[in-house]
C-alpha cells in the first residue's frame, strides 16, 4: 500500500518551502501532489524531465499538479510506483477532507495528517474574524503540527503552542526553525515493536496490535469505532466480520472510518496509532467486547 | 452599402435623447439613428425593411454572468423542474414529479447501449415534499449500470448502489459527505471529493469539459432564442486551442452573438493569468471581446461555501469556504488591474462581498485606476452600506435575481434564514445607492433568458409565489436597463452595444410584446421573435 501523508496550514504557514527541501533531499523515493504546480522550484540539476502538469526529478521523485480531481490525480500517481506520496493541500482548504478519501481509495494508506502553522502569526489568524474559522479547522484533526518561523516568533512561541493545544491536544508539536524537518518526522515514529510502551520524546506516538483471528460483530464494532478515545489516532489492519466470507481492510482516522473487503490472504491483525495516552488494556477490552 | 431602415410597431432605444422610435435605420452592421418614418428621406437608396413591422424592437440582450458550457450539457439527458429549450429547439421536458422523474430515467435507461453509464443533470428535489430520492429508487432502475443524478444546484448527486459499492462506499464507510439512514447510505453525496470519486468510477466526467466547435454552436443558438447579442463566457481557460476557436467561430458573418471570454484566474497561477490576459488584451475582434479576468472569492450560498456575515447561516451550517484567502485578494486584484486587466469577482456571502470591496479599496488608494469598473458578480447579500462603498468605489453589481425564484425558498427556511433572505439580490437599494446594476441567469445553472431575468426583479416571486420585499423591486425600464446597458457597462462595451443610438453595433433583440404593455407578472412570457446582430438578421 503507498502510505499518502496530507499536508495542510494556512498561506505563508511554509508549505512550499518544506515540500521544495523535501523533494531536494529525497530521502526515498515519493510522488508530491500540489495544487500551485508554478510555485514548486526545484534546481535545474536535480530536474529529469518535465511537461505541463508534472516533474520527474533525478532521484526519482516526482511532483505533479492536483487539477480538478483529486481522486483521479491519486490514481495517476499510484501508478508510477511511489512508496510515499505527499499532498499539498490549499492554503485555504480543509486538509481533512482530502485526507479521509485515503481510506477508501484503492492501494492507498493515510499516514499522518500534517498542518503547517506559522509560529509567530498563529494567534493573529485564530483571531481574524473572516479567516480564524479556516486555520481552527485545519488544525482541528491533525495529527503532527509542525511550528514554522519559530526563530521569528520570540514570546509569541509559547501563547502559539498553547492555542495549538487547545484546538487539537493529541497533535505531536515540532518546530521547524528554517523548514528544516526531515521526513521520517513527518511520520508516526513509534519505537521499535519490543519497547513499544517505552515512548520517549523520539518517539511521541504509541502503537498497539490487536490479534485476533475471530470476525467481530459488524453493529459492535461500527458502535466501537464510534467511541474511540481520542488518544486513537489510526487504526488499520484486517479483520473478520460477522459470518462472511474472506477478510475486511479497516481503516480509521479521527472520528471517520471505513472497512472494505480485502483480497484477503493477510493476517487478521489490527495496528493501533495512537498518542502517549494509548490505553491498551482499555482498548483490549472494548475490543474483545466487540467480537462475535 | 446599403442603408436598410426596419420599422417596427415600436422601438424602445434606452438612448435618452431618442427614447422611442418607430423606425431603425442601419448600414454596415451599425445603427445610423432611430426615429420615425421620416429616417427614409435622410438616406438616398434606403431600403424599408418592414418584416418587423408588428413587432417591439429593443437593444440586444446582453447577457453578463453566463458560461459556455450550456452549450455542451445537453449532451446529457435533463431532469429537472421546468421546462427548458435545448439547443435544437426542441424542448427538454421537466419532470414535475418524483414519479415523472423516475419514468424518464426508465425511459433513458431503456434506450442506452449496454454498459454506458446513464448520467442525467439538472434534478431539483426543492419542489418535492416527499422523502429524497434513495439509491433503492435508481436500484429500481438499474443494478447493473451505473446511474449518477446531479442536482441543478451542482452541489449533490445520487448514485445507485452500483456506483457506491464502485466508489468503497458502504455502509461501513463512514466519511464526510455521504449521507445515511437506518438502512446505511442512501445514495447521496455531497462534496466534491465524494461526488469526484463517484462520477470518476461511473464512468462520466465532469459537465464543464473544454469547449468544443459545436458547445460554442449551441451556446451562441441558446443565447439568440433569448434575444441575446453578447453573451459572456465568465470562467474559462483561455488556451491557444480555446481562443483560436473563439476567433474563427466569432469571425464568422453569420455567427449570431458577440462573445465576452473572461479569463479564469483559477486556471493560472498569478504570474501565469496576468502574462496570459496582457498577451490577451485588444486581441480580440468585433464579435469577440478579451481583457476581462474573473476572480472566485467565496463558494455558493444554497450549498453552504458561500462566506457569509454575523448571523452566518440561518440552519446553523457552519461558514462557507474562502477559494481565494482574503489577505490575498488585494495582491491579486493590484496585480490584473496594473496589467490593464477588467476584473469581475465572484462573491456570493456578503462576507466575501466585504472583503472584495476592502481589497480594492487598498488597491485604488496605491495606484488608483480610472474606470476600472471592477463588478462584484452575484453579490447576492449586499446591504446598502455595502453598495454605498461599491459605489464610491466606482464598482458595478450583476446580481443574481433568479434566485429569488429558483432558491428563495430554500433561502429563507435555511440559508440566510426568513428575515434575510427577502432582502438578497436587493436591486433597488443598489440603484438608489448609485451602483450601475446588472441581471443575469449563470447558465447553465438557471436558464438563458434575460426576460425571466426582468420578471424575476420587477415581481421578486419565489417558486411558490410568496414576494420577497417588494421595496426592491425594479420597474420595467429599470429592468430593461439591467440586461442591456447594465451589463453592457460591467463589460466595458457600453460604447458599442447596449442601446440603439447613432454609431452603436445593430444588435437589437426583436420581441412579439412590448415589456411596457404587458402585465408585470407576464414578462417572462413575452416570445423573441429574433435577434439581430451587425445587421444580421438571425430566427431562432
Amino acid at each position: 500500500m503507498i502510505r499518502l501523508l496530507v499536508v495542510g496550514g494556512f498561506l505563508g504557514a511554509g508549505k512550499t518551502t518544506l515540500i521544495n527541501r523535501l523533494l531536494a533531499r529525497a530521502e526515498r523515493r515519493f510522488a508530491v501532489l500540489v495544487n500551485d504546480f508554478g510555485s514548486v522550484a526545484v534546481d535545474a540539476a536535480l530536474l529529469a524531465a518535465a511537461d505541463a502538469s508534472s516533474m520527474t526529478l533525478a532521484n526519482g521523485c516526482v511532483c505533479c499538479s492536483i487539477g480538478d480531481d483529486f481522486g483521479l490525480a491519486l490514481e495517476r500517481v499510484a501508478a508510477g510506483g511511489p512508496e510515499l506520496v505527499v499532498v499539498e493541500a490549499s492554503g485555504v482548504s480543509d486538509p481533512w477532507r482530502i485526507a479521509q478519501l485515503a481510506l477508501v481509495e484503492p492501494g492507498y494508506e493515510l499516514g499522518p495528517l500534517v498542518v503547517l502553522a506559522d509560529a509567530a502569526d498563529l494567534p493573529r489568524l485564530l483571531a481574524d474574524p473572516a479567516i480564524g474559522d479556516v486555520v481552527r479547522g485545519q488544525l482541528a484533526y491533525a495529527d503532527i503540527v509542525v511550528l514554522t518561523k519559530t526563530d521569528l516568533a520570540g514570546e509569541r512561541l509559547v501563547q502559539t503552542r498553547e492555542v495549538v493545544r487547545t484546538i487539537r491536544p493529541q497533535a505531536h508539536v515540532i518546530e521547524a526553525r528554517h523548514g528544516e524537518v526531515g521526513l521520517a518526522e513527518l511520520d508516526f515514529a513509534v519505537p521499535h515493536e519490543r519497547a513499544r510502551f517505552l515512548a520517549t520524546a523520539a518517539h511521541p506516538f504509541r502503537t498497539w496490535t490487536w490479534r485476533d483471528p475471530r470476525p467481530f460483530d459488524r453493529g459492535a464494532l461500527r458502535a466501537l469505532l464510534g467511541a474511540l478515545p481520542a488518544s486513537v489516532l489510526r487504526i488499520k489492519g484486517f479483520c473478520g466480520l460477522d459470518e462472511e466470507a474472506g477478510d475486511f481492510l479497516l481503516q480509521y482516522a479521527a472520528e471517520r472510518w471505513s472497512f472494505t473487503r480485502s483480497g484477503a490472504g493477510a493476517e487478521r491483525a489490527l495496528v493501533v496509532i495512537g498518542t502517549q495516552a494509548l490505553d491498551p488494556a482499555y482498548l483490549a477490552a472494548d475490543f474483545a467486547a466487540a467480537l462475535r | 452599402m446599403a442603408v436598410r431602415v426596419y420599422s417596427a410597431r415600436r422601438v424602445v432605444t434606452m438612448d435618452a435623447t431618442t427614447p422611442e422610435a418607430t423606425h431603425v435605420a442601419v448600414r454596415d452592421g451599425r445603427i445610423l439613428g432611430a426615429g420615425g418614418p421620416e429616417l427614409l428621406g435622410f438616406y438616398p437608396g434606403a431600403v424599408e425593411d418592414a418584416r418587423f413591422a408588428g413587432k417591439v424592437i429593443v437593444p440586444g440582450f446582453v447577457e453578463g454572468h453566463a458560461h459556455a458550457s450550456e452549450g455542451m450539457v445537453w449532451r446529457r439527458p435533463y431532469l429537472g423542474f421546468f421546462d427548458r429549450t435545448m439547443p435544437d429547439g426542441s424542448t427538454a421536458p421537466g419532470a414535475r414529479t418524483r414519479a415523472d422523474a423516475l419514468e424518464r430515467l426508465r425511459t433513458l435507461e431503456a434506450e442506452l447501449p449496454p454498459g454506458e453509464p446513464l448520467l442525467v443533470w439538472g434534478f431539483d428535489p426543492i419542489y418535492d415534499d416527499g422523502p429524497r430520492l434513495h439509491r433503492r429508487d435508481l436500484d429500481a432502475i438499474s443494478t447493473s449500470r451505473p446511474i449518477v443524478v446531479s442536482h441543478a444546484s451542482g452541489h449533490i448527486i445520487n448514485v445507485n448502489t452500483l456506483v457506491l459499492e464502485r466508489s468503497g462506499f458502504s455502509a461501513d464507510s463512514n466519511l464526510d459527505g455521504l449521507l445515511r439512514d437506518a438502512d446505511g447510505l442512501t445514495g447521496e453525496l455531497m462534496g466534491p471529493p465524494a461526488m469526484q470519486r463517484a462520477t470518476r468510477v461511473a464512468g462520466g466526467g465532469g459537465l464543464m469539459q473544454r469547449l468544443d466547435e459545436p458547445g460554442l454552436r449551441a451556446f451562441a443558438r441558446q443565447a439568440a432564442r433569448a434575444g441575446i447579442t453578447t453573451a459572456t463566457d465568465l470562467q474559462r481557460k483561455l488556451d491557444d486551442e480555446t481562443l483560436d476557436l473563439m476567433r474563427r467561430v466569432t469571425a464568422e458573418p453569420g455567427f449570431p452573438m458577440r462573445l465576452v471570454a473572461a479569463l479564469g484566474a483559477r486556471e493560472y497561477t498569478l504570474a501565469e493569468g496576468v502574462a496570459r490576459i496582457g498577451q490577451l488584451l485588444g486581441t480580440g475582434n468585433e464579435k469577440l471581446h478579451l481583457g476581462i479576468v474573473k476572480l472566485t472569492v467565496d463558494g455558493s450560498i444554497q450549498g453552504f461555501t458561500g462566506r457569509l456575515r454575523w448571523p452566518g447561516y440561518h440552519n446553523g451550517a457552519p461558514n462557507g469556504m474562502w477559494y481565494i484567502a482574503p489577505a490575498e485578494l488585494e495582491g491579486i486584484v493590484a496585480a490584473y488591474l496594473r496589467v490593464g486587466a477588467q476584473i469581475h469577482i465572484h462573491t456570493n456571502g456578503d462576507e466575501a462581498s466585504a472583503v472584495a470591496i476592502d481589497a480594492l479599496e487598498h488597491v485604488l488608494a496605491r495606484c488608483p485606476r480610472p474606470e476600472h469598473r471592477t463588478t462584484l458578480q452575484h453579490c447576492q447579500m449586499a446591504d446598502a452600506a455595502q453598495f454605498r462603498r461599491m459605489a464610491a468605489l466606482g464598482m458595478a453589481a450583476n446580481l443574481f435575481v433568479n434566485h429569488i425564484y429558483y432558491w428563495g425558498e430554500q433561502h429563507a427556511a435555511l440559508t440566510a434564514g426568513p428575515v434575510r433572505a427577502p432582502r438578497m439580490n436587493a436591486a433597488a437599494t443598489a440603484r438608489r445607492e448609485g451602483v450601475p446594476v446588472a441581471i443575469h441567469s449563470d447558465a447553465p445553472v438557471t436558464p438563458l433568458g434575460p426576460l425571466f431575468a426582468m420578471w424575476c426583479v420587477v415581481n421578486r416571486l419565489t417558486s411558490k409565489g410568496r414576494v420577497f420585499a417588494p421595496a426592491e423591486r425594479l420597474d420595467v425600464a429599470q429592468a430593461l436597463h439591467a440586461v442591456t446597458l447594465g451589463p453592457a457597462w460591467t463589460l466595458r462595451l457600453d460604447h458599442a452595444i447596449g442601446s440603439i443610438a447613432p454609431g452603436k453595433f445593430a444588435d437589437f433583440a426583436v420581441l412579439e410584446d412590448d415589456p411596457f404593455d404587458v402585465a408585470p407578472e407576464r414578462l417572462r412570457e413575452i416570445d423573441v421573435h429574433a435577434t439581430v446582430v451587425g445587421g444580421v438578421v438571425c430566427l431562432p
